[in-house]
């Protein structure tokens, strides 16, 4: 069976211990975590990942920032990323979506919300 | 030759020496069979008797030949009742391999109910084990909040960090928007504001323990939850959640959420649990760890620890 790998770049460490938790329920997927855009630039910069799950608001590099930087990187240009923030608004979401993100969850986030955006994502069934 | 057949081939002779058709001579009526005196018949007979003869014969001919019609007639017909035989032992054949064929489509018919029958049995437990599995995922869900909120509180030792991360579990978690930390003076008389978010600085007042709403709150010690309304849609005036927040029993300050976020239209099983978490635990990190700080972090000597054994 394939093996995934997602990375997870959120500054908050409750959100993040979160998102591992609720990742941790689809099988056969690798999580990695980033503490901000930074991080998580260096991360993809040393590894190959199927997904990248980030936050928005973050110090050091936001998670808009760091979806532009991924899309310029032709090593992960189509890699899914899931936008993760307490924007709800519609303009955010657009923003979001026109800059390459994939999917976008708003906070709190739900954990089975999460599954599910990853697995469709991957095409898990 | 015996004597009897030689009288027998002489009586076949005529009298005027011609010999008869030997059907004739097995005639029993016949007078050519008559065993008198040829001088005895009158001449004259011979011509009618000849007529009569030949009218027999011609009748006899007649019959065998009806004789003759009527067997083939007969035949004709056997063989088309055979015919008719053969057809309707077919036909009785082809019924019955009908009525098996229709006894076989209501057995599957039978089977194929059944197979119906127990693919919406499966169908059915299915769904109930999908619904079961639905609850389960969103029970572990809930889980997973409230261990890592619990899990959070108590990661730090610092009072800054604890409240660090009281505001990340209301503002990541309940999807708190503007809300605001008092803890009560040490007169017991007011809620003093020690951290907030989303709230204006000027609205960041003490509250009188007797007479404002949250201090109620803090003096009955039972939260006050608009289970109801939209919780977007509070204000200072009307805030949709008020905590007490209690160490062993005694309560010691509240949280007031006035709004949550947009999207945030209700409080849900997993925030009245975290309400709960954080009524019980919040204050109890923040008291512990103001004390672990005032204690100039210090870990208390073994002896703190020596009566604690049963």
């Amino acid at each position: 069976m394939a093996e995934y790998s997602c990375l997870i770049v959120e500054d908050s460490p409750m959100m993040r211990q979160l998102l591992v938790f609720a990742l941790a329920r689809v099988k056969n997927l690798r999580v990695t975590e980033a503490d901000d855009g930074v991080d998580g630039l260096r991360k993809l910069a040393s590894a190959r990942y199927d997904i990248i799950v980030t936050d928005i608001n973050m110090p050091i590099m936001d998670g808009l920032k760091l979806v532009k930087r991924v899309r310029s990187d032709p090593f992960h240009k189509d890699t899914p990323i899931v936008i993760i923030t307490t924007e709800g608004s519609q303009e955010d979401r657009q923003r979001a979506l026109q800059l390459g993100a994939n999917a976008y969850i708003t906070k709190p986030i739900q954990a089975p919300q999460v599954i599910a955006t990853v697995k469709e994502l991957l095409k898990i069934t | 030759m015996p004597d009897s057949r030689a009288a027998a081939a002489r009586d076949s002779v005529t009298q005027s020496g011609r010999r008869l058709p030997a059907v004739l001579r097995l005639m029993p009526d016949s007078k050519h069979n008559r065993t008198g005196p040829p001088s005895d018949r009158a001449p004259t007979d011979l011509h009618k008797e000849r007529e009569n003869l030949l009218q027999s014969f011609s009748r006899g001919t007649r019959l065998t030949e009806e004789v003759v019609n009527e067997h083939e007639r007969l035949v004709s017909r056997v063989a088309e009742l055979e015919r008719d035989n053969a057809v309707l032992r077919a036909k009785v054949e082809a019924d019955d391999a009908i009525r098996e064929l229709l006894g076989k489509i209501e057995r599957l018919e039978q089977e194929k109910q059944e197979l119906l029958s127990h693919v919406q049995e499966v169908e059915a437990n299915s769904s109930q084990f999908s619904e079961r599995f639905q609850q389960v995922e969103c029970e572990f869900s809930n889980l997973a909040n409230l261990f890592v909120a619990s899990n959070q509180l108590h990661a730090s030792l610092s009072p800054r960090g604890v409240m660090r991360r009281i505001k990340e579990v209301l503002a990541q978690l309940v999807g708190a928007e503007a809300y605001v930390i008092y803890f009560a003076n040490q007169e017991g008389t007011e809620l003093v504001p020690i951290a907030a978010e989303g709230v204006s600085g000027d609205a960041l007042v003490n509250q009188p323990i007797r007479t404002s709403r949250i201090g109620q709150v803090h003096q009955s010690g039972d939260a006050s939850i608009d289970e109801e309304g939209d919780p977007s849609r509070g204000t200072l005036g009307n805030p949709p959640a008020i905590l007490p927040l209690s160490v062993d029993d005694r309560v010691i300050g509240v949280i007031a959420i006035f709004s949550t976020l947009a999207q945030k239209n209700r409080f849900t099983t997993l925030d009245y649990e975290l309400f709960t978490l954080l009524r019980r635990q919040a204050a109890a990190a923040l008291v512990s760890a103001s004390l672990f700080t005032a204690a100039e972090r210090r870990i208390p000597g073994l002896e703190a620890f020596m009566d604690l054994s049963v």
